[in-house]
């Protein structure tokens, strides 16, 4: 085709519409992980609780998530589960922004699963002799986890956090599947509208590996100013 | 995108085979030798299609004007089924007179053949249910429209209707899909589609209503060898006369009218212009 047209990513309409997608994007990655982090904690204490049946919770979450494709919640939680709300209801959800809603609870939900196995991990990291030390001198399960357990096992938990943020980045564009306007939508549209494909997935590409690299920086940052303590 | 480069490279190898003796007329040729070779899809219904299996004869809209052509110049009409990338090097290299093959007139190929008339007129359309009360585009302004991604729908009701809210999927059941749950007001597509689509959700169908108003308009045409004025003089003036007689509202109520899979309530277009948008 015709030589790189970088003029047409600097200014003008298709330059507006990556740039939203881009907006999009970064705006669907916050609110998820707002929302996603203190809900994969809930879930990692929920499979550590000492009732078998919170215990059940945790787990049922976190495989009924994980074995399914990101693109089946996607598809489900904006095909499928609105329609069983009640009518009144759902036509006020339709007449709002239902795409994105529904592309929020899809990576809430997918990211909230993959973090609370990330933090789990870290708690199983600190050796249970401080749970049994602290439930000995009258803690409660949740205040140990609260004063005791959590702060030294969360710490242990970034880096792992920021791997799944990555995750959670890249994950954002299989929202275009159910129309929302993100990153990869719009560099879909820009190509069908000037045939000019090249030049808006490669600028799709950069904004993708841009916003990564700072993510892989993020965690090379905390890794050499926090280095993992020997509990 | 292939299927240009093919053509081209097709048309570009024959422009070096001279051609055996100069046509003085195809009119006069065609009469000479009884016959009236069309080209149809033969796959296109009801443009050109296998009516019955058993018999495997070739019937369509398409098929009925090249026997109104045949019929003027009282030879025989001859049917050649061709590939659509094939329609036009067949065309060129003179093993066809005629394309009737849901061929759409546009302006890149007027560079390499002659069209006749327009014979059918279609374009995108809207599709609402009926419960909205929504009856002419202007209503779609600021509400949320479905369509496919990457198609030129999407460029064509912006501009029809700059303020609506364009939602785009992967593919035109779910895009109908999320029409049907409400998710938006309108949905685009080309009319046949729209019409198909329809038709697979039975009685349901009559709570649906597909908007008058084009929003594109796409225009098929038969088509001939370039410089053959006689000829096309001769295929313009058939299609005149259908349309004078009627013969060509007939023609279209056969294969499209209500009581065919297709449903046309009426006839959006004549047999009168070769001009294209």
């Amino acid at each position: 085709m015709n030589s790189f047209d970088v003029s047409m990513l600097l200014s003008g309409q298709y330059h507006d519409w990556l740039v939203s997608g881009f907006a999009l994007s970064i705006k669907l990655t916050l609110i998820t992980l707002v929302i996603a982090l203190p809900l994969a904690l809930l879930v990692a204490v929920l499979r550590l609780a000492p009732l078998a049946l919170l215990r059940a919770v945790g787990v049922v979450f976190v495989e009924a998530i994980r074995n399914v494709p990101l693109l089946a919640h996607m598809l489900f939680w904006y095909f499928g589960a609105p329609e069983v709300l009640p009518e009144s209801l759902k036509a006020w959800l339709y007449e709002r922004d239902v795409e994105a809603a529904s592309a929020v609870i899809a990576l809430v939900l997918y990211t909230a699963a993959y973090m609370s196995e990330d933090i789990r991990s870290g708690i199983r990291s600190i050796p249970k002799e401080q749970m049994e030390a602290s439930r000995a001198l009258g803690f409660s399960f949740l205040g140990a986890m609260r004063l005791v357990i959590l702060p030294q096992a969360l710490r242990v938990t970034v880096p792992p956090l920021i791997g799944q943020t990555l995750s959670l980045w890249k994950n954002t564009s299989i929202a275009m599947v159910i129309g929302v306007a993100e990153l990869m939508y719009q560099a879909q549209q820009v190509e069908s509208a000037s045939f000019r494909g090249f030049e808006s997935f490669a600028f799709a590409t950069g904004a993708y590996l841009m916003i990564s690299l700072v993510i892989t920086g993020a965690s090379a940052w905390y890794h050499h100013h926090h280095p993992v303590r020997s509990a | 995108m292939m299927s240009k480069r093919l053509m081209l490279l097709v048309t570009g190898a024959l422009a070096l085979v001279p051609l055996s003796s100069a046509h003085a007329d195809q009119l006069q040729d065609i009469k000479k030798k009884g016959e009236l070779v069309c080209g149809v899809l033969g796959t296109d219904e009801p443009f050109s299609f296998i009516q019955n299996p058993a018999s495997r004869a070739i019937v369509g809209y398409d098929v009925d004007l090249c026997n109104a052509v045949a019929k003027s110049l009282g030879v025989k009409t001859t049917l050649k089924q061709l590939a659509v990338s094939a329609r036009i090097p067949e065309l060129q290299q003179g093993r066809v007179d005629l394309l009737a093959a849901s061929l759409t007139h546009n302006k890149e190929r007027e560079a390499l053949i002659d069209f006749s008339l327009s014979t059918f007129i279609t374009g995108q359309k809207v599709m609402v249910k009926k419960q909205s009360g929504i009856t002419r585009l202007d209503q779609l302004a600021g509400k949320k429209v479905l369509t496919v991604k990457g198609s030129t729908m999407e460029q064509s009701i912006k501009k029809a209707v700059p303020t609506a809210v364009i939602v785009s999927f992967d593919n035109s059941p779910q895009a109908f899909l999320a029409l049907q749950q409400g998710k938006g007001v309108a949905y685009v597509n080309d009319e046949t589609s729209l019409i198909d689509d329809a038709s697979k959700l039975g009685p349901v169908a009559k709570d649906y209503e597909i908007l008058p108003q084009n929003l594109s308009t796409e225009h098929f045409a038969l088509g001939l060898k370039k410089g053959e004025s006689a000829f096309r003089e001769q295929v313009n003036k058939v299609l005149r006369d259908l349309e004078a007689s009627g013969e060509a509202e007939k023609l279209f109520t056969r294969w499209f009218g209500p009581a065919t899979k297709m449903k046309f309530p009426n006839r959006p277009f004549k047999l009168e212009t070769d001009k294209i948008d």
